[in-house]
């Protein structure tokens, strides 16, 4: 098997984790679909270690894991501040602003 | 440089199977976790994503990270995700309609279309050189490979994502933490009021018949000072007019003659 | 194996803004309400201060540091000097209490008891200071990261805390939450693609480092496919920062619904710290890819102007005049990427540190302009401002003739300057949109100048009120810079050009 079948992996993940952002209405959802999206380029660097011999890429995988846990926090804090306030969790009613 | 040199750089068998094996199950979860409607089901299949994503990860040459994956992200960040859902309702689910018309098709159309980019733009791409592997860089061991360059190369960026950590852990204190209400009385504070006011009895309201000749439900209690207490009765009782009054129960003055009449 | 060398003095900037940010955190842990916003603001000042004093010291690096993770050189130094002073004057903004722009309690829930009791209290959350330090410090990071994962740390270092503090508005709390899970959500869309973008490139050039990348570039000849989908998903990470066209969407959304100080903070250190990473990027580690970036880089930035410029003149609220303003400018600054030359270089530079005084100026300002509920935004009832109140109608008329790019303003030599380097590197086409656009944009200044002074003004309770000594200063520094830099640039553009150098 070519390693390459990885990196398709991970672009098919990129895809769909961008498609979720744009059609999931849940704050939650498309912040897991963003997740999602973290973890195909995780894949990516992972791979691409592997075939360029070096271990940057594992250590930039570690990383991101570490700053999509920041991420979470911060993001689900903002969420469910906005429930508390709202009692839903959707960004279609999320629409106090716009043109 | 060509086609034929990355042709060359194959891996193991087992690992194909293994790819091949997870790779659709991987992507269907992925699907799945944009179809599903209950956010519940989404992030459990997000799990599946990322446990699949650590086999890989092992697969290719990264135990350490593997690990961490499994520990980290899908161990934390995903039940981090189920106690939100958990929290907000979770039967909390996407409604279908759509708000802005064509949106749906449009994304779908923006998605595929960006895959499709990007899967022909890679598929045409080659690295110029063979699959290195990383048994050279994994010599030590992975996990020493990985120490040496955060505690060295990478030391900086390590450094600094401490202030990553330290601004969420302050945002989330900052947007859920809420200060304790000085106003509000505690137990103490309650039953000394309760003393203060004497309105009210201070040991609860007496029950019917207290100090009374009987203690039947429609006999008032008898305060200290002898007279009946109207709250140690139910309203209902009140209301039908059975009330018993201390009086109707007077000592009636029997003579020895009544007895003996019996 | 060695301890790794860090170079405590040349970072030291960084490392104080940092440690002053910490010390922010434990005072909010142990000390009492009623003295935090004392102790917040003297240990955010200085440390400003003392960040620039240390800057002004090493003022003459060019080197790599901290095992060459970062870049100091004369780029780095102007950068994060506006980061600097811009961060002061945001903070200056910030902590005018009188104007109660934040909220009291950010986890009551709007319309509570709890958030009554708050207000009474007349207390206002704290923690705004020690995050402003956190995004001033990923704002100095940013531009002087020299590697894919020192750019996306401080990327992340520079967002998190900005999306917080879109979310602390004490008036119309819902639309400030709700600019914070937009800035958020589309903040952390950007943050993937970016990410993505970072190990296709990191695949090609086998180095994460920028020498690294500039290497394999000349090495390969520019030709390779992976580094192409690397820089294009990179590029898109960065342009949602800078909030380009089509990228730009959340940007009117967020100035709007954040606290106007934090708007004003955001607009002009974001601009500087993205803009700065991406003359990095650009310029130095994928200037060898220039054929391949920049067709796409002029179309973006055409787009940019005319959607910025357009959609501005049907904004009827002041603060979304002032984003599509922001967006447009966007456009103008990426024409000093386009060039690619030390002209564009210091185009840039200049620009950056111009449009940032003029900006926090302009925000300044719409803090002023209140009712009986909080700031008017309403762009008809600031009518007749100039009759009510002239000083502060004429200087927002210079910040919008700043803006617009008046010659005798700052604003015009910006864009004279990025505009000629764009014409010396020969991309006319983006020349003439730029000055198109900028014809367009001085009609919705004018028009607004004209509203403000040829219009009776309304009796509805609008008033301006007579701010604390913070804002006046802040007011005064931004107009005394505008002016000053338009009718007497050439200190500063000598400096920026003597000092604008990468280190090699």
């Amino acid at each position: 098997m070519n390693p390459m079948n990885y990196i398709y992996l991970s672009c098919i993940l990129f895809s769909l984790g961008a498609a979720g952002v744009l059609l999931r209405r849940n704050a939650i959802v498309v912040f897991m679909c963003i997740e999602l999206m973290l973890n195909a380029a995780n894949l990516a660097f992972v791979t691409f270690s592997r075939m360029n011999g070096t271990l940057d890429g594992q250590i930039v995988a570690f990383f991101t894991m570490v700053v999509a846990a920041c991420e979470v926090v911060v993001g689900l804090a903002i969420i469910v501040t906005i429930y508390r306030s709202r009692r839903s969790a959707s960004v279609d009613d999320a629409r106090l602003l716009r043109l | 440089m060509n086609l034929a040199a990355i042709v060359q750089d194959q891996t193991s068998h087992a690992e194909a199977v293994l790819f091949y094996l997870l790779a659709p199950i991987t992507v269907l979860s992925a699907v799945g976790m944009l179809l599903v409607k209950k956010a519940v089901h989404s992030a459990l299949l997000l799990a599946a994503v990322m446990i699949s994503l650590a086999i890989f990860y092992i697969l290719n040459e990264a135990p350490f990270l593997g690990i961490v994956q499994i520990i980290v992200y899908t161990g934390a960040v995903m039940m981090l995700f189920l106690f939100i859902l958990m929290l907000v309702g979770v039967d909390s689910a996407d409604s279908l309609v759509e708000t802005i018309k064509g949106q749906r098709i449009l994304g779908i159309i923006a998605a595929v279309g960006v895959g499709g980019l990007l899967i022909a733009l890679v598929s045409k791409g080659n690295l110029g050189h063979r699959l290195f592997g990383l048994e050279m860089a994994n010599g030590e061991g992975n996990v020493q490979g990985i120490a040496k360059l955060i505690f060295g190369q990478y030391v900086w960026p390590f450094e600094v994502i401490s202030a990553l950590l330290i601004t969420a852990a302050l945002g989330s204190m900052v947007l859920a933490h809420r200060e304790p209400d000085s106003d509000k009385k505690d137990q103490r504070a309650l039953s000394e009021e309760r003393v203060r006011q004497s309105a009210q009895p201070v040991a609860g309201l007496p029950g019917p018949g207290t100090f009374a000749r009987h203690n039947a439900v429609d006999i008032p209690a008898l305060l200290p000072d002898g007279t009946s207490s109207d709250v140690s009765v139910s309203d209902v009782i009140t209301a039908r007019g059975h009330l018993a009054k201390p009086g109707d129960f007077k000592f009636l003055e029997t003579s020895d003659d009544d007895r003996e009449g019996n | 194996m060695n301890a790794p060398n860090i170079e405590y003095g040349i970072l030291g900037p960084i490392l104080i803004v940092l440690a002053a940010a910490l010390i922010g955190v434990l005072i909010e842990a142990f000390v009492s309400r009623r003295y935090r916003y004392i102790l917040q603001t003297g240990t955010a000042f200085a440390a400003v201060a003392l960040a620039f004093l240390q800057l002004v010291l090493i003022r003459q690096t060019s080197s790599k540091a901290a095992v060459s993770s970062m870049s100091i050189d004369g780029v780095t130094i102007v950068l994060q000097g506006s980061v600097l002073i811009f961060g002061f004057l945001g903070l200056l903004l910030i902590a005018e209490r009188g104007f109660q722009s934040f909220t009291a309690q950010a986890a009551a829930i709007p319309g509570s008891n709890e958030e009554q009791k708050a207000l009474v209290s007349g207390l206002q959350q704290t923690e705004v200071f020690p995050l402003t330090l956190f995004a001033i410090s990923g704002a100095m990071l940013f531009p002087a990261a020299n590697d894919l994962l020192t750019l996306f740390v401080s990327l992340e270092v520079l967002s998190l805390p900005l999306y917080l503090m879109a979310g602390l508005s004490q008036r119309r709390r819902l639309l400030s939450q709700e600019a914070a899970l937009k800035y958020f959500l589309l903040g952390a869309f950007s943050s993937a693609f970016f990410l993505f973008g970072s190990a296709f490139i990191y695949g090609q050039a086998g180095s994460t480092t920028f020498d690294g990348i500039r290497k394999s570039i000349v090495e390969s000849g520019g030709s390779d496919q992976f580094l192409l989908v690397g820089l294009a998903l990179l590029t898109v990470g960065l342009l949602f920062k800078v909030s380009a066209a089509p990228f730009h969407a959340w940007t009117p959304d967020v100035y709007q619904g954040s606290p106007t100080p934090v708007t004003a903070f955001m607009a002009a250190v974001t601009k500087v710290a993205a803009f700065g990473a991406a003359i990095r990027i650009y310029y130095f580690a994928v200037g060898g890819l220039v054929w391949s970036w920049r067709p796409i880089l002029i179309a973006i930035s055409i787009v940019t102007m005319a959607i910025g410029t357009v959609i501005a003149i049907a904004q009827k609220d002041i603060k979304r005049v002032l984003a599509y303003s922001a967006i447009a400018h966007s456009g103008f600054l990426l024409t000093g990427i386009i060039a690619l030359s030390k002209d564009g270089l210091n185009a840039t530079l200049i620009y950056l540190f111009t449009y940032g005084f003029t900006t926090i100026g302009t925000f300044a300002i719409v803090t002023l302009v209140r009712d009986s509920g909080g700031e008017v935004s309403d762009l008809n009832r600031w009518a007749g401002l100039g009759k009510r109140s002239p000083l502060v109608a004429g200087t927002f008329t210079l910040f919008l003739l700043g803006l617009a790019g008046i010659p005798l303003t700052s604003g015009f030599v910006g864009k004279f300057a990025i505009f000629t380097a764009a014409y010396k590197s020969g991309n006319i086409s983006v020349v003439v949109a730029g000055v198109l656009a900028s014809a367009i944009a001085a009609f919705f200044y004018i028009r607004i100048i004209v509203m403000m002074y040829f219009s009776d003004p309304v009796e509805d309770g609008t008033s301006v009120v007579i701010p604390s000594a913070m804002t006046v200063a802040t007011i005064a520094i931004c107009a005394v810079a505008t002016l000053v830099m338009g009718i007497y640039p050439q200190p500063v553009i000598s400096a920026i050009n003597s000092l604008a150098f990468f280190a090699g």
